[in-house]
């Protein structure tokens, strides 16, 4: 019987530990994200920004080795049957997110954008907001399985820095098409810029769900 | 013993069965619609318990019930658990879930009618008095347990996936306790009106009496409540659902206890007896219906979450069942009393 009961908890552990990893992942993609970007900016399509995508092209890969195995083994242990739904959505989320670094980066690699000096410090602040609004996604979403009344604090911040940087990349927008750069260029950068601020609206959403998820966990 | 004595007993054993079917749902039905846990392995474990609770702790309630009309013929017991059966039925058929504590006392008061004789109106006061301070009781108890849980988790930090394998396991323990205070308190409805009639002798192991007459009776019973429990409780869990509230696993648990506590105050003889010596009041031994214990930890627990999830039709449909079970049993025991005494020729009461 002891045995029976250590083996379950054990079990459960382990699960515990791969829905941890998850979140880890994120805040990972987010700081090798910025990393990334910022050797972009000084080097360009460099060995280095090469390296530093690829790793974020891992932690993707892992991630979706993580989501599978949670997923699988949320049904497979038949756990948390009134919340199984919502924490599955809520992987799926974390996975999108991490998707979204990833697609991002690799962009940068294949079309090479040219950023001019002058708009490379909005750029940076822009990446900077959209990190700092994925990490405090995580810390948010991992507060849902712990302590889950913590999860609103960090879902206001969340809120702000998604507001932020959707500021920044709309200054950013109008400094792009203000400037004299070719049409073709413009476009480019412009789109660019809106895939990076496409991260913090993905974070934003999954905060959303994960605030209605808190309201049904309450007992 | 006589063959009969067995025919005449069948309608408590059916009445067991029913119970069996009906009242597992308010002991588990939660955790299995809820599909924390499986059917079949928490029945076996509620099957076991309700046995052990009936053998070793249903003689107080029945006590209560003889004190209300000591049925003294053969033939009236068999009406009388027969009518409370029928009534029980009968409102389940319209839909209603009622009590079947209620129905038997109905039933017994219908037997008194006929017979003749005196109903103890104190005892009939303590008894209606538990139908109002039996869902009230258990709605408190419900909502400390529930202030009491939310502060522990808020605490705790407990990760969700712990917190719900710690659930299912406390879902087994108070299934189990949930399943002892049913037979200790509700074995008095099932075959309390044959306790005065009982022919059994004493059950010898080691030259010691391991089972006294009255609790072969009981054992007998509480096999009735467990197949109930085995073969037909599950349509019921299913069909009844989270009709009244939808209720998250952790209230279903706080459900359970409090309705477990309450039947176990209102059976437990040594409480009876120690707060009596020490001079403190006393909780009457009755058989108190898990249905309206199970409601008043709803009600209570919703109250407190503002009211807003409670859904008052069924609510209202569950108080009228409640007024209404109790005469309807007392009515159809009274004709049926006449039907057997005249048409079938049968002594339904003895005149001492």
């Amino acid at each position: 019987m002891f045995n029976i009961k250590l083996s379950i908890f054990s079990a459960t552990r382990e699960l515990e530990q791969k829905i941890d990893e998850m979140h880890d992942k994120i805040i990972e993609s987010s700081l090798y994200f910025k990393e990334a970007f910022d050797i972009y900016l000084k080097e360009k399509r460099s060995e280095n920004y090469r390296r530093a995508s690829k790793k974020i092209k891992i932690i993707e890969a892992q991630a979706d080795d993580l989501r599978r195995d949670i997923e699988s083994r949320l049904y497979i242990q038949n756990l948390i049957p009134d919340l199984r739904a919502d924490v599955l959505q809520m992987v799926e989320n974390i996975d999108k997110v991490i998707n979204e670094f990833d697609e991002v980066a690799h962009k940068f690699y294949i079309e090479q954008p040219e950023i001019p000096d002058k708009f490379q410090d909005k750029f940076r602040l822009l990446v900077k907001q959209v990190s700092e609004c994925a990490e405090n996604m995580a810390i948010a979403s991992r507060a849902f399985f712990r302590d889950f009344t913590t999860v609103r604090d960090y879902s206001r911040k969340v809120y702000f820095l998604e507001h932020e940087s959707d500021k920044t990349w709309a200054a950013l927008k109008q400094d792009v098409f203000d400037s004299d750069m070719e049409l073709a260029h413009k476009i480019q950068l412009s789109s660019l810029i809106g895939e990076v601020a496409d991260v913090a609206d993905r974070a934003e959403d999954c905060i959303d769900a994960v605030l209605i998820f808190t309201i049904k966990r309450d007992i | 013993m006589e063959l009969s004595y067995f025919f005449f007993l069948s309608s408590g054993l059916f009445l067991g069965w029913s119970l069996g079917a009906n009242d597992a749902a308010n002991i588990f039905g939660t955790a299995v619609g809820s599909k924390m846990v499986r059917f079949t392995s928490i029945a076996l474990l509620a099957s076991v318990f309700v046995i052990l609770g009936a053998v070793y702790g249903g003689a107080g309630t029945s006590e209560t019930l003889g004190e209300l009309g000591a049925v003294n013929a053969l033939a009236g017991s068999f009406m009388v658990a027969l009518s409370a059966a029928l009534a029980v039925y009968l409102m389940v058929r319209v839909g209603i879930t009622v009590s079947t504590s209620q129905a038997i006392v109905g039933a017994i008061i219908g037997w008194n009618l006929y017979a003749g004789k005196h109903t103890d109106y104190e005892t009939l006061a303590k008894v209606v008095s538990t139908w109002v301070l039996c869902p009230l009781i258990s709605g408190i108890i419900a909502v400390l347990l529930y202030l009491l849980l939310k502060k522990i988790i808020k605490c705790s930090s407990l990760h969700l996936l712990m917190q719900d394998q710690l659930t299912r396991i406390a879902m087994f323990v108070t299934a189990a306790i949930g399943a002892y205070a049913l037979g200790a308190n509700n074995i008095a409805n099932v075959v309390g009106v044959f306790v005065k009639s009982c022919p059994f002798k004493p059950l010898y192991m080691n030259n010691t009496v391991l089972l006294n007459p009255e609790q072969v009776l009981f054992l007998l019973g509480a096999i009735a409540v467990s197949v109930g429990i085995m073969t037909y409780s599950k349509k019921a869990i299913m069909t009844v659902g989270n009709n009244l509230m939808k209720m998250s696993p952790m209230v279903a648990l706080i459900v359970v206890l409090a309705q477990s506590a309450v039947l176990l105050l209102f059976s437990s003889t040594s409480l009876h007896a120690w707060l009596e010596a020490s001079s403190l009041p006393t909780i009457p031994l009755v058989p108190v219906s898990s249905s309206q214990a199970v409601i008043g930890a709803i009600l209570g627990i919703g109250l407190i979450k503002g009211g807003r999830g409670i859904n008052w039709n069924i609510v209202r449909k569950i108080v009228v069942g409640w007024v209404t079970a109790p005469f309807m049993a007392m009515f159809i025991c009274f004709i049926c009393l006449f039907f057997l005494e005249n048409v079938f020729n049968l002594t339904v009461y003895i005149n001492e």
